[in-house]
């Protein structure tokens, strides 16, 4: 028992379970079949995200520019498809590239001219976003032309299990998830990550590659984002330049709820899994029991604060050995 | 004569205009614990640097076993069997004592990048080690670095350098910050090293813990050896304090009144 309270995901567990008993209690429809299946749809697309923020967070390092590639890799996609210039399959696998190309940019710069991470991909955030802009000028990508392709139906198609109405993203999500939770826990890579954030000189004197470590983690990162704002294209029908806005510090806030430590080296994916699932209830329960939705960002910054204290005073006697 | 393992021949090292090394010429032999000391700026870090694969000489050649070495980085020293433990970087401290002891050598399951690693391999070695190192502490090896104290994260890393078969390790500070039985401890660990067939550079601010464990002083000066075979059972820390800073008994006298 012990030993599950001093675990990181331990007080974000709690926390997510009270959400949800407050928020049943004042408002019966909360957990319905509808409120649980759109709250899903939109929580994983994020989550996408999260998780790969989780990694590149525990070794050290975190991405503004994430929110800012959510948006343009759509836009690139659907702007390639839509003026026929690339089949869908193609387009898709465009989209992807360039936010790859994005992320090992953010990783080269960081590494090779050792600029910190916040100013590399801070500058980033507004290059991605100006690209996707200026790419439409400004107006949304129609994405309905591909609703019957089998890419289309394999990222976001939806079908009912019972009354429950599940889109594809949920499995995306999943298999994310459970692959980097094993990546980070079960690997000698994920034991890199690990060490590149926790003592990165360490790590080096013992044959770590630190730098190619951490660069493979800022493509991953741009990848996942990317991936998930193509996701979310489909689902809305359309490739909004301005799609993702804010997304980075909504992301950043659900990996350190989840117990990922902001500094580096500690980092739990079923924590950001928790985390994710505690800011996307916080935001539709204050909805449904009738708080203002403008209230939103006063929960979220008393929840940071919250738990930030909770792990910190965990870390405090982590260190003290008890 | 015992066998050479390290022969650093006329090395140099120049930092812009400043000469940290000059002309250094420094051994080691097999199974010796070496103490080697200076003042501050005397130019051990230096040297101990060059060594380890941090920096690259300006000038001199190094030989490892009778063979000359081309030492540009940290692996090419530990590809030759020289470890380094720094006090303070040389774990992890969010890492468990078992990953530690493999990081950057974990053993592995099946083939791929993303291998996953032979968890139960690790710790079944790594609480070996602990033992064989003279932790006699029942410490479970799935305990994080961060709990541990700064005599028993010393004696993981030394642990670590003798299961990988190094033939060398140096050891910068390892008694600093440590209390009396802690120090104790280290320099248990140090000796069992040697009594196991490895050789050891022990660098310590601390001339009486020095004399303590090693074999043979070397001192350094303004980046250059002043003495290299001073041996601690012949000699008093006040006459190794005057070979440091060059000052006769009564200049130390009168400077430490001072």
């Amino acid at each position: 028992m012990q030993r599950l309270i001093s675990r990181p995901e331990f007080g974000p567990l709690v926390l997510l379970i009270v959400e949800l008993v407050v928020f049943q209690s004042i408002n019966s429809q909360f957990l319905s079949v509808l409120n649980i299946s759109n709250t899903l749809a939109f929580s994983v697309e994020l989550g996408l995200v999260a998780l790969g923020m989780t990694l590149l967070m525990t070794s050290g390092e975190f991405d503004l520019s994430v929110g800012s590639v959510f948006g343009l890799s759509p836009v690139i996609m659907w702007s390639l498809f839509n003026s026929g210039a690339l089949p869908l399959e193609a387009a898709f696998v465009a989209g992807l590239l360039i936010a790859a190309l994005i992320g090992f940019v953010n990783g080269w710069f960081v590494i090779r001219l050792k600029i910190p991470s916040f100013l590399v991909t801070l500058g980033m955030l507004l290059i991605a976003r100006g690209t996707a802009l200026f790419i439409t000028d400004g107006f949304p990508q129609r994405t309905w032309d591909a609703s019957g392709q089998w890419l289309a139906k394999t990222l976001v198609g939806d079908f009912y299990v019972g009354p429950f109405r599940i889109y594809m993203s949920l499995f995306w999500f999943i298999l994310a998830a459970v692959i980097l939770g094993y990546v980070l826990t079960q690997t000698k890579f994920g034991n890199w990550v690990q060490a590149s954030g926790g003592n990165p000189n360490a790590a080096q004197a013992r044959g770590v590659n630190v730098g190619r470590t951490k660069i493979i983690l800022f493509v991953l990162s741009a990848v996942l984002s990317a991936f998930a704002g193509i996701i979310s294209s489909i689902r809305t029908s359309a490739a909004n330049p301005n799609s993702g806005t804010g997304y980075e510090l909504e992301v950043i806030a659900m990996v350190v709820i989840g117990g990922t430590a902001l500094t580096g080296g500690r980092g739990t994916i079923i924590g950001t899994v928790i985390g994710i699932f505690i800011l996307r209830i916080m935001r539709n329960g204050i909805v449904m029991v009738g708080v203002p939705g403008l209230a939103y960002n006063i929960f979220i910054g008393a929840i940071i604060l919250g738990m930030m204290a909770l792990h910190s005073g965990l870390e405090r006697r982590h260190q003290s050995g008890n | 004569m015992a066998e050479e393992l390290v022969l650093m021949d006329n090395v140099s090292r120049y930092y812009g205009r400043v000469r940290a090394l000059d002309g250094v010429t420094f051994r080691v032999f097999k199974n010796e614990i070496v103490g080697l000391l200076g003042d501050n700026g005397a130019g051990k870090s230096t040297l101990i640097k060059v060594l380890s694969g941090a920096v690259r000489a300006t000038g001199g050649d190094i030989y490892i076993r009778g063979e000359k070495v081309d030492m540009r980085s940290t692996a090419d020293a530990i590809a030759n069997g020289i470890e380094t433990i720094y006090q303070d970087s040389a774990l992890v401290t969010q890492l468990s004592i078992a990953r530690n002891l493999f990081l950057g050598r974990e053993p592995i399951k099946g083939p791929g990048f993303f291998s996953k690693m032979d968890q139960a391999k690790m710790e079944e070695v790594a609480t070996a080690l602990l033992k064989r190192v003279g932790i006699s502490k029942n410490i479970p090896v799935t305990t994080p670095i961060g709990s541990l104290s700064g005599g028993e994260r010393q004696a993981v890393a030394i642990a670590r350098a003798m299961h990988f078969h190094s033939d060398l390790i140096i050891l910068d500070e390892p008694t600093n910050n440590l209390g009396v039985a802690e120090t104790q401890g280290v320099l248990r660990f140090v000796r069992n090293a040697r009594d196991t067939g490895h050789s050891c550079i022990f660098i310590a601010h601390n001339i009486h813990h020095v004399f303590e464990v090693v074999d043979r002083i070397v001192v350094m000066r303004q980046g250059k050896v002043v003495a290299d075979d001073i041996d601690p059972k012949k000699t008093t820390v006040r006459h190794v304090e005057e070979v440091i800073t060059g000052m006769s008994e009564s200049e130390l006298r009168s400077a430490v009144a001072h």
